[in-house]
């Protein structure tokens, strides 16, 4: 649906709307890595900066949300338009709870920062938070352009996510068991590495919203569930 | 469109009823001397339910419409080809005598056309010209039983008497398909019944649309898109003389199967 409506009003708004949408995920997008280096970097600033930003991410939601309702209300959009306009209000949503697990990120830095280093966990998790802002960015990405192939595509990839998570627990498990005056700031990583794990359900939640807004169907629930904590658990 | 189905709350409550198709037309070709206006045109229109016709301008939804009752009969260099068939009847049979046939199928036009006589009168003419109330006191029945159909009972049950001219253009429209339903129609056939109409009527008439539902089978040609979607379960969308999509209308203004329907139904050039 390239053409233009005949009600170029209509257009501008949905543009209008869109723009909001990616300039949140934009910034959202830059909440995750900024989180993940004051993180790496026990960089108390930049993590105050991170839980600072939340806001303007929070605004952006708001905004996006009152332009939809007054869309629906003044334009009646139908199809595809409705479609937009309906995974616009979702995917705000998804962005939302994204800033906010960025931003509970860099409240745990600033905790992290008084306590000595957990070896590898950093770095797995840095790992982690470059793949779910990159799979982000090719979600935000299929939207624009409207490309469901490359939204399927971020779907599988967060078994990436889970897998990584799977692996940063068992490892944060171990360094527990070695030594118990680890454990606060293992207890607060593990809540980062879960926090970047349900990001990644977000992020696969927008890609979905983008094959329903192309093909007007949900994509098939056939990922398969990576998620093995409990059998983990088990093994140890 | 299993989706779009399931979400329809109206297409549930009728699926008791829904097994038979009221009219089935197959590869309806109509021309006006040379011009192909509809082109092989397939539809079966579900009974208890209203299914809109939407589409541009000069689409042909409304020369189709008028096929349905052979109201295109009356125009000389009109010509209908393929089979139309009601209650597996084909009204293009030549036993089938028009005059019954459109007491059977009934119509309510754009514009409100009462005869200028009483609002009695108006709705009365049908029943009497048809034979179907032998006393005075039958026929008085039929009416305010039409009246009510219509929802203007409660406004005119006082002057009767009165012209139906007289009335405000919402309510003549009433009138008009009290009278359509007087005859005790199967089908009513409705061609844009709310142009002329302001908001408020408009809203009048779509409530009585979704009444009439439960006795006839209602086919509307609207310029309204919100207003089929408002009113129909099913909708059809014409262009160029073609029937581009046909089904649930839920699904037709959510997932349109087609381009040319979703550039039409979201407003764009197409």
């Amino acid at each position: 649906m390239n053409e233009q409506h005949i009600a170029s009003a209509f257009d501008r708004d949905l543009e209008a709307i869109q723009g909001i949408l990616m300039k949140m995920g934009g910034l959202v997008e830059t909440a995750i890595l900024d989180s993940a280096k004051s993180l790496g970097d026990r960089d108390v600033e930049l993590a105050d900066q991170v839980r600072k930003g939340d806001k303007a991410i929070d605004a952006l939601e708001e905004q996006v949300n009152e332009e939809a309702t007054r869309v629906i209300a003044l334009r009646a959009p139908t199809a595809s338009d409705l479609r937009t306009v309906m995974t616009v209000i979702k995917i705000s949503a998804n962005l939302e709870r994204c800033g906010d697990y960025a931003k509970n990120l860099a409240k745990r830095t600033t905790v992290l920062a008084e306590a000595p280093v957990v070896e590898g966990a950093d770095v797995s998790i840095k790992r982690m938070a470059r793949e779910v802002q990159l799979m982000l960015k090719d979600a935000l990405d299929a939207y624009i352009q409207r490309d469901d192939q490359l939204a399927e595509q971020v779907i599988l990839r967060d078994e990436d996510v889970d897998q990584l998570y799977n692996s940063i627990f068992r490892e944060l498990l171990t360094h527990m068991m070695e030594d118990p005056s680890n454990i606060t700031a293992c207890m607060h990583l593990h809540f980062i590495a879960k926090n970047m794990e349900r990001m990644g359900d977000h992020v696969t939640s927008i890609a979905e919203q983008v094959v329903y807004l192309v093909t007007g169907q949900m994509p098939d629930d056939s990922r398969p569930k990576k998620d093995r904590t409990p059998y983990v658990t088990e093994a140890n | 469109m299993e989706g779009g189905l399931v979400n329809d709350m109206r297409t549930i409550q009728r699926t008791d009823q829904m097994e038979d198709m009221k009219i089935s037309a197959k590869d309806v070709n109509v021309y006006y001397a040379d011009n192909h206006a509809i082109k092989d045109v397939n539809v079966e229109i579900e009974d208890k339910t209203v299914t809109a016709f939407i589409g541009p301008s000069g689409c042909g939804k409304s020369t189709f419409l008028r096929c349905l009752n052979r109201m295109n009969d009356t125009i000389d260099i009109c010509r209908v080809e393929g089979d139309i068939l009601l209650d597996n009847e084909d009204i293009y049979d030549a036993r089938i005598d028009p005059v019954q046939l459109r007491a059977k199928v009934g119509m309510v036009f754009q514009k409100p056309n009462p005869f200028p006589k009483s609002i009695y009168d108006n709705v009365a003419y049908g029943p009497r010209i048809h034979g179907l109330a032998n006393t005075k006191a039958e026929l008085d029945e039929i009416v305010e039983t039409s009246l009510r159909r219509g929802a203007i009972w409660d406004e005119v049950k006082d002057r009767l008497d009165a012209p139906g001219t007289g009335l405000s253009g919402g309510q003549q429209q009433r009138l008009c398909i009290a009278r359509a339903v007087a005859t005790a129609p199967e089908v009513l056939l409705m061609d844009e019944p709310c142009s002329a109409l302001d908001p408020i009527a408009t809203a009048q008439v779509e409530e009585l649309i979704d009444e009439l539902r439960q006795n006839f089978s209602v086919v509307i040609v609207t310029h309204s898109m919100q207003q089929a979607a408002r009113v129909s379960q099913n909708t059809a969308f014409f262009h160029l003389g073609e029937l581009v999509e046909y089904g649930e209308t839920g699904q037709i203004f959510t997932t349109p199967q087609d381009s040319r329907t979703e550039s039409y139904i979201t407003g764009r050039i197409g």
